[in-house]
């Protein structure tokens, strides 16, 4: 009885929408697949919309505040440009929305108190903080209400039962985070560590964060066994519902890379590929690989879940895939726009100071000089005529000769020393050079004494 | 003329091999690094293929070598058929000792004789020494590029800054060894081609004969057959 009239009153809720039974459950599937489980497990979320819609209805609604730190808001406006009536929005009806700097109808003092109600309620409450957390300057560059950034964060998130890390500044910083980062933006996680606040982080990084990717999480948060599990403060719990990777990441959405899903991995294991814009190649829809497509070092469902209620996504439109996605919550230097920047050369810049070039330039300039050195050594060794078998060996080594008494050659058995038959035959010649002489002399001498002697 | 004799000791047929294997496994890899940073068209597969191949070949290759050397005797110098433990030429020696300087002026020409060494001159024995280091680094962020391996390496990869750097720094090493190998070449045969013929061919030469006890040039050896 009480099932038959759940069923009708979500049913009419559905109607109400615009939205046919078949649509939501195609959505549920869609929901499922993004969760990373498979098509098959559609009902189950069905069901579990259903009740807790129904539960909604009886005042269980789990209160969500949804903080902007240094960010652009494009994951808000990922999130809200859902433009027909549409499905997903059904999802946003299970939580209650507590607080939103964008979102909320009111504005200052009334939306402020009603954030402050909700941590001190006492009762479990979910974060989703969009954009990074900027420490420079006295963490001063973002100011709401009197507080910064920081210790917005840290207040919402100390009583939170979880915060959802939502894009990839809120990751690791994102491109707030890339060079030369005066501000010393970083993620959640990071400062969360930084306070020592125990909070589990659930990280969605993305530029902008696909919608479906938090919907779900909150699915599974709030319907598959999060909740109680969030409540309980049971992190482990936590972690294995929501299937979290050592990044804190749901693996369902993140455990591959684009490169693995990709419509044009064919083209790219037959080794077509485009090189240019605008060439036939591309007109193929060949692979992006060659204009720098980050797709093979990034971990995301891109493919699978694509954008714009499925419409499309970036390699599917004809963009190489910039790596929106890459953020590493423990190492704010990971940055997608340090990593993945120039977007469309294969390897990302590196930079002594100001300076920035592409490895591929410095390592061939490298190897270019090395080879230059060697050749001009060729032409010194020919000269010095050691082309042929080397120079002659020394006779003894430098260092011995300085220190005879801890020689290492023991000399005496050497070719070189006095057995040498080089140095003896010198020695031979020199004395029969001299003895020639000698002869000579005696010979002159005597000469000279025959001459004397006529003279007398 | 005035290089030691070339004797097979030297380089035992085990290492003959590794060596063939090293060269033919270093070249392939480059080649299909090369291809695969750089793709042509209709390459992709076979180059991708070949290089996951050659890498495992070459660090299999690289611990079998390490492992023999425990127990493979070779001639610890040139210019002798006498033989020791073949880790032991690796390692510093004592025919080694103090001569790095005289190494290096020889090479900048500011020494005009030859320095007496043992197999390996110093800067040549550095460079072996890392080699065995480079090749293992190699293998390791290329696993971590591998998808097969990389899941298992991913702490490793954040070690090193994300999949960007560790590509990186597997493209940098590729260029050490490309100037390892320049450097090599060069050494190897500007004084003569006999040590190159030696290493692939077992091909002896004459030459001056050195003592490794004495430590010093004790004969000459043209390789004529002796009258017992
Ligand atoms: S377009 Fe990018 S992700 Fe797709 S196959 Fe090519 S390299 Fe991989
Ligand atoms: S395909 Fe790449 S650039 Fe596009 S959204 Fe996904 S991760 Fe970001």
């Amino acid at each position: 009885m009480e099932q038959e009239t759940s069923t009708v009153d979500f049913g009419s809720m559905l109607e109400a929408r615009g939205v046919s039974r078949r649509d939501f459950l195609k959505f549920c599937g869609a929901l499922a697949v993004a969760a990373g489980l498979s098509q098959a497990a559609a009902p189950r979320v069905a069901i579990a919309l259903e009740k807790s819609v129904i539960g909604a209805k009886e005042g269980g609604l789990f209160p969500v505040l949804w903080i902007e730190g240094a960010s652009c808001t494009g994951c808000t406006e990922s999130f809200a440009q859902i433009e027909t009536p549409d499905v997903g929005k059904i999802v946003l009806e299970l939580i209650s929305l507590n607080y939103s700097d964008v979102l909320s109808a009111g504005a200052g003092y009334s939306v402020e108190l009603a954030k402050k109600q909700t941590i001190e309620s006492g009762s479990p409450y979910i974060v989703v903080y969009e954009g990074g957390i900027t420490q420079g300057f006295g963490s001063n560059t973002l100011r709401v209400a009197m507080e910064t950034g920081e210790e917005i964060l840290c207040h919402a998130a100390e009583h939170a039962a979880a915060v959802v890390a939502l894009g990839s500044c809120a990751v690791n910083g994102g491109w707030m985070a890339a060079y030369p980062n005066p501000a010393q933006a970083t993620g959640v996680q990071a400062i969360l560590k930084k306070h020592n606040i125990g909070t589990p982080v659930v990280n969605i990084p993305g530029c902008p964060a696909n919608p479906e990717w938090l919907m779900s999480v909150l699915v599974q948060v709030l319907m598959m066994g999060g909740a109680e599990a969030l409540v309980a403060g049971d992190v482990p719990a936590v972690v294995k519902t929501l299937g979290l990777d050592g990044e804190g990441k749901p693996q369902g959405i993140f455990g591959q890379t684009i490169h693995d899903n990709c419509e044009r991995r064919g083209h790219f294991e037959n080794g077509e590929f485009v090189y240019e814009f605008g060439s036939k190649e591309e007109e193929l829809g060949y692979c992006l690989y060659p204009l720098g497509c980050k797709g093979p070092q990034t971990k995301s469902n891109c493919g699978v879940t694509m954008w714009n209620n499925r419409r499309s996504w970036c390699i599917q439109a004809g963009s190489p895939c910039l790596g929106c996605c890459e953020a590493n919550p423990n190492d704010p230097g990971d940055n997608w726009v340090e990593v993945n920047t120039p977007f469309y050369e294969r390897h990302r810049d590196l930079h002594i100071g100001d300076w920035f070039f592409q490895p591929t330039v410095v390592a061939g300039a490298i190897t270019g000089i090395v080879a230059l050195a060697l050749i001009i050594h060729g032409f010194g060794m020919k000269k010095s005529g050691r082309t042929d078998g080397g120079a002659p060996f020394e006779q003894r080594r430098a260092w011995d000769v300085k220190n005879p008494d801890k020689s290492i050659g023991q000399y005496e058995y050497s070719i070189y020393e006095d057995n040498d038959p080089v140095v003896l035959q010198k020695a031979q010649q020199e004395i029969a050079k001299q003895y020639e002489q000698a002869t000579e002399e005696v010979a002159e001498a005597a000469e000279a004494a025959a001459e004397i002697e006529e003279g007398r | 003329m005035a290089h030691l004799a070339h004797y097979k000791e030297a380089h035992p047929l085990p290492f003959v091999i590794t060596h063939w294997i090293n060269l033919v496994a270093m070249i392939c890899l480059i080649i299909t690094g090369f291809l695969i940073h750089f793709p042509v068209s209709g390459t992709m597969g076979v180059a991708r293929g070949v290089h996951v191949f050659f890498g495992f070949v070459i660090f299999i290759n690289c611990v079998v070598r390490m492992i023999m050397s425990l127990f493979v005797k070779s001639a610890p110098t040139g210019g002798t058929r006498k033989q020791t433990a073949d880790f032991k030429s690796w390692l510093p020696q004592k025919d080694n000792r103090h001569q790095a300087g005289a190494w290096i002026k020889y090479y900048l020409f500011l020494k005009k004789d030859h320095p007496l060494s043992a197999k390996l001159g110093v800067p040549q024995k550095l460079s072996y020494l890392l080699i065995p280091i480079l090749i293992i680094l190699m293998f390791i962020t290329g696993l971590a590029l591998w998808t097969p391996t990389a899941g298992a390496l991913a702490g490793f990869t954040s070690f090193f800054g994300g999949a960007m750097s560790v590509r990186i720094i597997h493209y940098f090493g590729m260029f050490v060894f490309i100037i390892f190998m320049f450097i090599h070449v060069y050494l190897a045969n500007v004084e003569g081609t006999e040590p190159t013929k030696l290493m692939f061919f077992h091909k002896e030469h004459g030459g001056l004969v050195y003592d490794p006890d004495k430590h010093v040039i004790v004969g000459d050896d043209n390789l004529q057959p002796r009258n017992e």
